[in-house]
């Protein structure tokens, strides 16, 4: 495990694509932490609550469901490449051979992509922290909540492993990124709405499957307040606790099928 | 230093199998050439070699599977593929990370790259390399942990004729030093050079192993020719004695079934002229059509025999047979719908094809509209 773990340790560190990926992730997160502190202080409205103006700053939009989590994207894209390259560019018999224990390989795999992802996070975490408190007119971290910090962890760590499994699952790179991409951005959003309309019109119990759309759940779970679309529609909405089931056993579904198909297919 | 043994491996896919049952050893001290025509299961046999497939059978290196090697890279170096590295990925990074996975010193790193002569380029992505740059990167990967075994498939494959030259002297030089060396390649005249020993497969199963020299001697394209004054004569006494001759274009005798001192004999007991007398012994080219012609997984089905140039040596065949290689000369069975009839016997050369080179002889009897085995049955 120790030879796998340095493997890996040395593949993520020498690949361009880390870089990049982790710069824009942070890039895009300061840019729009920036923004939103520049736009609240200029509004001048006075009726805000400081703690949630702060939370939502700080984590770049992450907690208002007006912002999509850009950083979740690019998070996504690089653990579809932790087990995308592999087949893409052949190197998995090579790997393996060097390490033949799968197991060992793919343990390697998810604590060196998850020690990075979280890293950067708290790295942009750190940034927005920064540029709130600058830009930001009054911020109050002490009100500020950290349910939403935590699951924004959470949030981009379940999009890095949903790619990694997506890609063992496929052993192809491009379908992979197409199908981390699209199914949070264009397919749950239809879903979402098919259901929420069904709940509405005919049937209460099938609008309520809508909970169970994973990439809205863990969305869901940074919202502050939780609630914010109480009285909305029709969707009866489950706890903050489900929503983080629902979003990590896709996930873990997804990571646990891609091992299993890894485990036991040729090389 | 270790000896290889494959017992029993076995793959199918899709109900198909590629390998059936191989069993053969890698002997510590020799290059075990790996010779099979396309579709033979040559690369799956690796694979499973290595437990990079799933299959039956078992491999061993000194007794131990390749799954339970502690740092197998230190026992055995592989290359697979041809460019099986990241694009953008440094070469001395694509080493060093798979160096870190068996706890092998940076300074091995730089000395392999070295070795293979990459060393100007290490720092360059691979990307950026040829087709030859990138089996030596391959080899350098396998040698990596200074192995006491190689498993190397097609490794010749982009060389150009300097960098086989390399691979030959260097693999024969690792094998002088105790290591077992097992190589696949279609590049029979480098094999001829550089490996001791063979395993030959067709459509997954075991044609041949042990010394090249016996696979060779097993050929019956090895002849004894001999040219005489009375050859009508000579020839009705050698079948006589139960030897197949051919009479060649040229008016020499390959004759198989009776050594060169026997002929020799005869001819001086029945008073012939001979003015020269040798031995011809098959390449392997010829030794491995011989033994895999039934094997081939894709034959083509026009123009001339798959497994024989157009012009092929006179008087010699696969079979014995005169003329060119197996069967009727132009392929095997029917011509693909479309492509109409093929000529008939060995009349002209289609066009386009050109004169034979240089000496390769005659064709046989040009314009006969004889089939070969018509025309074997009378030349006996």
């Amino acid at each position: 495990m120790t030879g796998a773990l340095k493997y890996e340790w040395v593949r993520i560190r020498t690949i361009a694509s880390t870089y990049w990926l982790s710069g824009i992730a942070i890039l895009l997160n300061a840019v729009v932490c920036f923004i939103i502190a520049l736009s609240v202080t200029a509004s001048n409205v006075d009726d805000l609550d400081v703690g949630q103006v702060t939370t939502w700053t700080w984590t770049a939009g992450a907690s208002a469901p007006i912002t999509p989590v850009l950083a979740g994207v690019f998070f996504a894209v690089m653990g579809v490449m932790a087990m995308g390259h592999e087949y893409r560019y052949g190197t998995n018999k090579a790997t393996l051979s060097a390490i033949p224990d799968r197991i060992a390989v793919l343990a390697a795999k998810v604590v060196m992509l998850s020690l990075w992802v979280v890293g950067v996070v708290a790295v942009s975490l750190l940034l927005d922290l920064g540029i709130t408190w600058l830009f930001l007119d009054g911020p109050d971290f002490e009100a500020a909540a950290w349910r939403p910090i935590v699951n924004y962890f959470g949030y981009c760590l379940g999009f890095a492993l949903a790619g990694f499994g997506l890609a063992a699952i496929l052993r192809s790179q491009v379908g992979a990124l197409v199908a981390v991409l699209v199914w949070p951005l264009v397919l749950e959003p239809i879903a979402y709405g098919i259901l929420n309309f069904i709940g509405e019109s005919t049937n209460a119990g099938v609008g309520k499957l809508a909970n169970l759309l994973p990439a809205s759940a863990g969305r869901r779970a940074m919202f502050d307040p939780y609630d914010i679309f109480a009285g909305f529609g029709a969707l009866d909405t489950w706890g903050i606790a489900a929503s983080v089931v629902v979003f990590w056993a896709a996930v873990l579904g997804l990571v646990l099928a891609g091992s299993a198909l890894f485990i036991k297919r040729d090389a | 230093m270790a000896l290889i043994q494959a017992r029993g491996l076995s793959k199918t896919f899709k109900g198909k199998a590629a390998v059936r049952g191989l069993a053969f050893d890698v002997v510590p001290g020799s290059v075990t050439g790996f010779l099979g025509p396309n579709g033979a299961g040559k690369s799956t046999t690796m694979r499973l070699m290595l437990g990079l497939d799933n299959g039956e059978g078992v491999t061993t290196y000194d007794g131990v599977a390749y799954r339970d090697l502690k740092q197998p890279m230190r026992h055995v170096g592989s290359v697979l593929d041809a460019k099986p590295f990241h694009p953008t990925r440094k070469a001395v990074n694509h080493l060093r990370m798979l160096a870190a996975s068996n706890a092998i010193s940076q300074t091995r790193v730089t000395d392999v790259i070295n070795i293979v002569g990459l060393g100007d380029v290490a720092n360059a992505k691979p990307k950026t390399f040829s087709l030859g740059m990138g089996q030596r990167l391959g080899i350098a990967t396998a040698l990596l942990g200074d192995p006491g075994t190689l498993i190397l498939d097609e490794p010749a494959n982009g060389l150009d004729p300097q960098g086989v030259h390399w691979l030959r002297n260097m693999l024969k030089t690792l094998a002088q030093q105790g290591r077992s060396i097992f190589v696949s390649s279609h590049l029979l005249s480098e094999m001829a050079l550089m490996a001791d020993h063979l395993v030959v497969v067709g459509r997954g199963s075991l044609i041949a192993s042990g010394k090249m020299s016996d696979f060779i001697s097993t050929s019956h394209r090895n002849a004894v020719v001999i040219r005489v004054d009375q050859t009508e004569l000579m020839v009705r006494e050698l079948r006589a004695r139960q030897a197949a001759v051919v009479t060649e274009p040229d008016g020499q005798l390959a004759i198989t079934g009776m050594g060169s001192d026997a002929v020799g004999a005869l001819a001086h007991e029945l008073g012939v002229r001979v003015f020269a007398l040798s031995n011809r012994e098959a390449t392997l080219e010829e030794a491995f059509l011989d033994a895999t012609g039934a094997s081939e997984e894709f034959r083509a089905s026009m123009g001339f025999g798959a497994e024989q140039p157009a012009f092929g040596r006179p008087g010699q065949s696969a079979s014995g047979q005169p003329g060119f290689g197996q069967g009727p000369g132009y392929g095997q069975g029917q011509p693909p719908q479309g492509y109409g009839q093929p000529p008939q016997g060995y009349g002209q050369p289609p066009q386009g094809y050109g004169q034979p080179p240089q000496g390769y002889g005659q064709p046989p009897d040009q314009g006969s509209s004889e089939p070969a085995d018509q025309q074997q049955r009378d030349q006996r």
